[in-house]
């Protein structure tokens, strides 16, 4: 029978309104579009990400990495000869660049990652990265300095790499190479050369970034991992890492953005919903009488419900099928065009296949089909629940009576509890609940705020008709008014907690850049990670920082030294900053006051932390954060410093500070130093890095590692100096001490802020068309609402027109209407929105991020934005009255006469 | 005269509802108007308020031509001087029953609570200006209907079928609240009507035909 009156029924219905059915449709396929393509690209990026990452990392039961930079290669005999070991391949690793037309004043340069390996053990571990040499090529470039292997990428980058020489950066030096073949290994540009080799191109003796270990067969990996680690008695500043580490590291990096960004999507799923919803109700509405008679020939409630539940399943099925399918092409053209990067900058240089998933598109799909049939819910209950004979005499269901909110109260409740509770896997899914919580809740309690409000201001407006009918109608049916404004309520708060999270986030990076720029000018030479990747390789010397300073027209400069620091293995990298301090307060963008060393700890070194060291690490303000001690390379053999550690009088348990000393030659014996704490002095706030930093001022970074490289000059210029000008005398100077002038990048602070903010502004251009997307979908909404009870109150219409109303007033009353329901539907989501933007701006980004920010009203924008609202409210509500003051609706009544 | 149609035509399309109907309807007289089915009675009282055109004849209402009138300036004639008894009451469900029989005297400016407490007093009503139209009988909801159409005391009561939707008790008690209150208002009145009862109460019965009224 349900199908039967599906084809006659429904189908009728469905055909005489097929662009308002089809906007529903449109709405439903849009949304289920967008959050699958979403899926499919962050799948397939993440895909293609880790593998090829693992085809770098190689196929190993456990690989030991550096922490920071490298570690002493002597560590390498002890895991080789280590008897449950069957493999163990030595790898150095580095990131530079190809230089191309280093002949030129702006030569352009391509980021390449070089892997130095041993390829006689590597074939077993690192099969990807086995070189394969060109026909034609000598048979020992595999081990001579000057011979790289390249994979396709970087091939693609550098087109010519495979005929002519070219040259790779290290520091300010350029070191001419000669592709001598390939590597199978995917993923970003990567250069494979002799391991030897690199580490005396790229002046790196005796050193590894990390050791692949095979062990041997039969060997139960698990059981004896420990041992094994236990047994090589490992010295600071190496960690062990599981195989399926760096996956997720590349994993966690990207995540917290990639749920954002889903859940961004799926609100256009919820507002398809509400489309589905306002629909279905025009719909329900205007078939009233309808479905009155056929309750009258035998038609059950719970078969009304059923024919309309049907209903809006059939517009989410077709939704979700042209949802999936779009969101499949759109997945494709956006792999194509863009590689699969979405804007967070995690995926950049991927270029994915498409990954296509059955499972995933079912997901989606069903999402769809299930926001479809949320939608159709309320009008499939207003279809079974409506009183037949009333109905069929026009005078509808009984006015609601003040219902309890009780249920309300608790949503709210619970909204508010889920979001002091914290983050899931990294993931603050209960903040998110705590929102969907927020937004029920308060749609809930609409009918009770309307009657708060409207009970209130009814004796007012008792004496003057048309506020009278307006108040009135809006009091006595309060669940309609509510269900109208819904969607007003649900899209006008979400944009309210958009502008109000986006205005904060702003206006916190404004001051946060005022703080972080504070020169005039910025040089560097690599384009290096925020974690300071490519730092090891691309720096600045002490003597060309030297020779920087007394160039005309600078008055001072200050440097910056950023290096990588794997403080956990699972997780990408912390940055360890090194510049110059001085007084906190002024040079870092300090959450709260930075504390004082505590007297009588010589061994304190004061470190300042970015939140995200709180969340992650559980660094906490006033204490010692151990794990960098154990971090820290101590046994940089550039490191000076330690030559003068010598004689220390405190014989309590330190660091051996004996290879630089005797590297040196100096008759040196071995010195105990205190080792050094590292003291939480303040907490500041990075926006640069998500997953952490650590500033330390220079000098103790100096002495207590000895590198004395720098990454990042930044410059006052004197009062009459021109920057152009001092740019020039800088390449030139550049250029006189290595030939480097080319090399050196230069960026206001201005310019650097007018970029960081046209970024962030494009990062969020989203966020406003999800807004007016959203608000223009709450609007269709009361539109729809106003249509349908203008349909159903034709005969009301008619009889006022008996009664003297002109035409006129019965537009000004229907716009009135639509002013009170906006207007209580503006002040609710307002007030929503605001609650909701409190979770968004103190949970959700905290949780996500790790940064922290401001709250900022935008009182002018939120006020316009519900001024607008509620004039186009008004508006519509005007339009959708038209119909319903014409003739035909004045002689409604005549249809009984 | 409260109302003087002349030849009146209308047409729908090729077909007519009604020609040269000609009625006029003394202050205080009560004409009650029969006739079968689908002759255009309703179509009749519309064109009466203003509410419905024509295309030949004229419609005088209080001695101003509705012909001449924009729609505008019909409501405002039609707030003042007529009041409507509908078969099915149209009272608005969302406003109690005092609210809905104050409508007319909002509309004019002059809302006041005691006449709307003694025209619900005087249509039987005492007690149930707060409730909602939900809460009444078919025939409390006539009476509200009643009520309504003369708390401003206007010159032309036009009544269709006021009784066709209760039993014959209920209605023969609503006839008499209706055309005692009419009565005492001083009001003419117009009875569309199939019931002979409710006829034979009016100081004129008229029979509209196709071909004109006899």
């Amino acid at each position: 029978m349900l199908l039967s009156l599906l084809r006659q029924f429904s189908w009728r219905e469905l055909i005489h309104h097929p662009w308002r059915n089809a906007a529903a449709v449109v709405a439903v396929m849009l949304g289920v579009a967008l959050a699958f393509s979403v899926h499919l690209i962050n799948a397939s990026a993440l895909s293609e990400f880790s593998q090829a990452t693992r085809s770098v990392n190689g196929q190993s039961d456990l690989e030991l990495r550096a922490v920071q930079g490298s570690f002493d290669e002597a560590v390498f005999a002890r895991v080789a000869n280590h008897p449950l070991v069957a493999v163990a391949s030595p790898v150095l690793e580095l990131s530079s660049y190809a230089v191309l037309n280093a002949a030129g004043s702006a030569p352009s340069r391509v980021a390449l990652k070089i892997i130095g390996l041993d390829a006689l053990v590597a074939a077993s571990v690192s099969p990807a990265l086995l070189p394969l040499a060109d026909a034609g090529a000598d048979r020992l470039a595999l081990f001579s300095p000057g011979y790289v292997f390249l994979n396709a990428s970087a091939l693609a980058a550098l087109p010519s790499a495979s005929k002519t020489p070219f040259k790779l950066q290290s520091g300010l030096k350029l070191l001419d190479v000669t592709s001598a073949g390939r590597v199978s290994a995917g993923g970003a540009p990567l250069a494979v050369m002799d391991i030897a080799a690199a580490q005396e191109l790229f002046d790196k003796r005796g050193q590894l970034s990390r050791i692949d270990i095979r062990f041997q067969p039969g060997a139960s990996v698990a059981a004896t991992r420990q041992a094994f680690i236990a047994s090589l008695q490992l010295p600071a500043g190496i960690t062990a890492a599981e195989p399926g580490d760096a996956a997720d590291r590349v994993s966690n990096l990207s995540r917290a953005y990639r749920v954002n960004l889903t859940v961004l999507a799926l609100v256009a799923l919820f507002t398809g919903a509400f489309l589905v919803f306002s629909v279905l109700s025009l719909s329900v509405a205007k078939r009233a009488q309808q479905f009155a008679l056929l309750a009258v020939l035998g038609l059950t409630g719970r078969q009304r419900l059923a024919v309309v539940l049907a209903e809006s399943a059939a517009l989410g099925g077709v939704g979700s099928v042209l949802g999936v399918a779009l969101g499949t092409a759109l997945a494709a053209l956006a792999l194509r065009l863009l590689g699969g990067d979405l804007g967070g900058g995690y995926f950049a240089g991927v270029a994915p296949p498409l990954q296509f998933s059955a499972l995933a598109a079912l997901t989606y799909g069903a999402l769809g089909m299930a926001a479809a049939i949320v939608g159709g819910w309320w009008p499939a209950r207003a279809a079974q629940k409506l009183p037949p004979a009333q109905t069929l005499k026009g005078l509808g269901a009984a006015p609601s009576a003040g219902q309890g909110h009780w249920m309300s109260l608790l949503l709210i409740a619970a909204g508010v509890l889920l979001a002091a509770a914290p983050p899931v896997f990294g993931i603050p899914l209960a903040a998110y609940a705590s929102v969907a919580l927020l937004l029920l809740g308060g749609i809930t309690a609409l009918p009770w705020l309307i009657a708060l409000l409207y009970d209130r201001l009814s004796p007012w407006v008792a004496h003057r008709l048309l506020p009278l009918l307006a108040v009135e109608r809006a009091r006595r049916v309060r669940a309609s008014a509510a269900v109208a404004v819904s969607g007003v309520v649900a899209s006008l708060s979400l944009a309210v907690a958009l502008t109000v999270m986006v205005a904060s986030f702003r206006d916190s990076v404004t001051h946060w850049l005022d703080v972080v720029l504070p020169a005039d000018l910025y040089m560097r030479t690599a384009a290096a990670s925020t974690t300071g990747a490519g730092g090891e390789t691309v720096f600045f010397s002490p003597d060309f920082v030297a020779a920087m300073a007394q160039v005309k027209g600078i008055e001072r400069l200050s440097t910056l030294r950023t290096t990588a620091l794997l403080l956990d293995a699972s997780q990408p990298a912390v940055a360890l900053v090194a510049r110059d301090i001085g007084e906190p307060g002024r040079t870092l963008p300090l959450v709260g006051e930075a504390v004082a060393l505590p007297d009588g700890h010589p061994e304190y070194v004061a470190i300042y932390v970015s939140e995200a060291m709180v969340d992650l690490y559980g660094a906490q303000l006033g204490h010692v954060f151990a794990p960098l001690a154990t971090s820290l390379n101590p046994l940089n053999p550039l490191n000076p410093l330690n030559l003068l550690n010598l004689n220390n009088k405190t014989p309590q348990a330190g660091v051996l500070h004996a290879r630089p000393a005797i590297e040196s030659g100096v008759n040196l014996k071995l010195s105990r130093t205190p080792a050094p704490q590292f003291y939480v002095a303040g907490i500041w706030r990075d926006y640069a890095r998500q997953f952490g930093a650590i500033a330390i001022d220079k000098a103790d970074f100096e002495r207590l590692t000895g590198d004395q490289r720098v990454n990042d000059l930044a410059l006052w210029l004197q009062p009459d100096a021109v920057a152009t000008d001092v740019e020039q005398a800088v390449r030139s100077a550049a250029d006189r001490q290595a030939g480097a002038g080319g090399l050196i990048e230069f960026a206001s602070s201005r310019q650097i802020r007018a970029v960081s903010l046209k970024i962030f502004d494009r990062s969020f251009a989203v966020t406003y068309w999800l807004q007016g997307v959203a608000i223009a979908i709450g609007l269709f909404g009361v539109a729809a609402s106003f249509s349908a009870q203008v349909l159903s109150r034709r005969k009301e219409f008619g009889l006022l027109a008996h009664l003297g109303l002109t035409r006129r007033q019965i537009l000004s009353l229907v716009a009135a209407e639509g002013m009170a329901w906006t207007l209580i539907g503006s002040i609710a989501g307002l007030g929503l929105g605001l609650a909701i933007s409190l979770v968004l701006v103190h949970v959700v980004n905290p949780q996500s991020f790790h940064w922290t920010m401001d709250m900022v009203l935008p009182h002018a924008r939120l006020l316009a934005l519900c001024a607008a609202v509620v004039a186009a409210g008004t508006l519509t509500a005007w339009l959708a009255g038209r119909a319903a003051a014409g003739r035909d609706a004045v002689l409604a009544v005549k249809e009984d006469w | 005269m409260t109302l003087a149609i002349e030849n009146l035509s209308k047409r729908y399309g090729s077909s007519a509802v009604f020609s040269q109907v000609s009625l006029q309807v003394a202050p205080g007289e009560f004409v009650a108007i029969v006739g079968e089915s689908g002759v255009g009675k309703s179509t009749l009282l519309n064109c009466m308020a203003g509410l419905d055109s024509w295309d030949t004849g004229n419609v005088r209402l209080m001695g101003q031509d509705l012909g001449a009138l924009n729609d505008d300036q019909r409501a405002l004639l039609r707030r003042q001087h007529v009041g409507f008894v509908f078969q099915a009451f149209h009272v608005l469900p969302h406003l109690d029953v005092a609210q809905n029989v104050g409508l007319p005297l909002l509309l004019l400016g002059t809302h006041d609570d005691d006449k709307v407490n003694a025209m619900l007093d005087a249509v039987g009503l005492s007690g149930l200006g707060a409730r909602l139209p939900q809460q009444l009988s078919g025939g409390q909801l006539q009476r509200v209907a009643i009520a309504r159409a003369l708390v401003h005391r206007p010159a032309l009561l036009l009544a269709d079928e006021p009784t066709g939707n209760l039993d014959p008790t209920t209605a023969a008690k609503v006839m008499d609240a209706l055309v005692l209150q009419t009565r005492q208002h001083g009001a003419s009145l117009v009875l569309v009507t199939h019931s002979e009862a409710a006829a034979n109460r009016a100081d004129r019965v008229v029979y509209l035909r196709a071909e004109g009224m006899v």
